[in-house]
């Protein structure tokens, strides 16, 4: 099944290198990550080693390689919004989902990530939940937000 | 063509890359991660070399620098030591396990940086990417370098043993430092978390590779390049 998802994804492509990167954001935006068998089908496809995708999908941010959670949660860290406390955020986010930066939680539903500027320090500090901004972000204003999305999830 | 390197005259082809037109007339520039059957790699910086070219000097990498017309070129000038020194204390902390760095700091006079720390202790790997490249040009890509920035390194995908790896050792042949690790033990050899049976010749018992590298090289006869 996953197989025939991943083989779709890859033949909308020519066999040719320079659509690699194409092809994983697709299954990166379908899979929310990229399957070590779809790396295997691409370099296939392709004609590459398997070794210089991985580097490509280890190099770029945007790629992941571990599954990611429904809800990407982006926390900026950047020079303002360190200032106006985005480390609390993220010891109240680790509270409210029990994750740190880089982790994803248990059922699925949310992956916590650290980001180091979203451009728009004037609503500082700023997190982001899929594409939503919640800017000058408190503690308080925690739990709701991250409520709305855990009953959109049931 | 004639350019003249420490004094020297040297005779040497437009096109040809600065630390070969040296290599040939006996001068010595060091390096790490030059190698004949890779050039332009350009990465470990330590072959830097002072070009006067008119009224103007740069200090720039002999391996990948052509001659196109008549230079002047200093290899141990005030301004190269300083700079090579500087390059070579930085690998010591990138590449703080490593002897050949140890021995070279020592032999040109880098200084010591008090305020910085290794990046990884004991590691001996300057990232130079050669044997990625070896890996690559014999057709098997097995390693790349993976992650970025100060996470990066060389490995194979999802460091586990790769498929595509034949044992040949390319790798470790043309590594600079010694950062890559092989193994061989009681006819098996051990690299990047794989195992592969030795082969050696039936005539002389010279060691002539893995079972894996004599398929792909296409030896059926289990004979040496000499027998």
């Amino acid at each position: 099944m996953a197989d025939k998802i991943l083989k779709e994804i890859i033949d909308r492509y020519p066999r040719e290198r320079r659509y690699a990167l194409a092809v994983m954001q697709d299954m990166q935006r379908h899979y929310s990550y990229i399957p070590r068998e779809g790396l295997e089908l691409l370099a296939g496809h392709v004609g590459c080693k398997v070794a210089e995708l991985y580097s490509m999908a280890t190099f770029y941010k945007a790629l992941s390689l571990k599954p990611r959670g429904k809800h990407i949660i982006k926390l900026c860290n950047g020079t303002a919004c360190h200032i106006r406390g985005s480390v609390n955020l993220i010891n109240g986010i680790n509270r409210e989902l029990g994750i740190a930066p880089g982790e994803t939680t248990e059922d699925g539903e949310f992956t916590l990530e650290l980001v180091n500027c979203l451009g728009s320090c004037a609503l500082a500090p700023v997190m982001v939940v899929d594409e939503t901004y919640y800017g000058k972000m408190t503690l308080e204003k925690l739990p709701s937000i991250l409520g709305e999305y855990r009953k959109e999830a049931k | 063509m004639i350019i003249t390197i420490d004094g020297k005259a040297c005779e040497c082809e437009k096109g040809e890359f600065l630390l070969q037109v040296a290599k040939r007339n006996g001068i010595d520039i060091p390096t790490l991660c030059h190698h004949d059957g890779l050039p332009g790699q350009a990465a470990c910086r330590v072959c830097l070399v002072e070009v006067k070219d008119g009224g103007r000097s740069q200090v720039t990498a002999s391996c990948v620098f052509p001659v196109d017309h008549e230079i002047e070129v200093s290899t141990n000038s005030r301004k190269v030591k300083e700079e090579r020194g500087m390059v070579l204390a930085l690998l010591r902390m990138r590449a703080p396990g490593s002897e050949v760095i140890a021995n070279m700091c020592e032999a040109y006079g880098a200084p010591k940086i008090g305020r910085l720390k290794p990046v990884v202790d004991g590691d001996k790997c300057i990232l130079c990417g050669l044997c990625k490249r070896a890996c690559a040009s014999l057709g098997n890509g097995a390693i790349e370098t993976l992650m970025r920035g100060t996470q990066k390194y060389v490995g194979t995908p999802y460091d586990q043993p790769s498929a595509d790896c034949i044992g040949c050792g390319s790798c470790a042949e043309v590594c600079p430092t010694g950062a890559i690790e092989m193994k061989d033990e009681k006819g098996v050899r051990t690299i990047w978390g794989s195992e592969f049976r030795l082969v050696y010749c039936r005539e002389c018992g010279k060691l002539i590779g893995t079972e894996e590298y004599m398929k792909a090289a296409g030896n059926t006869d289990d004979l040496c390049d000499d027998c």
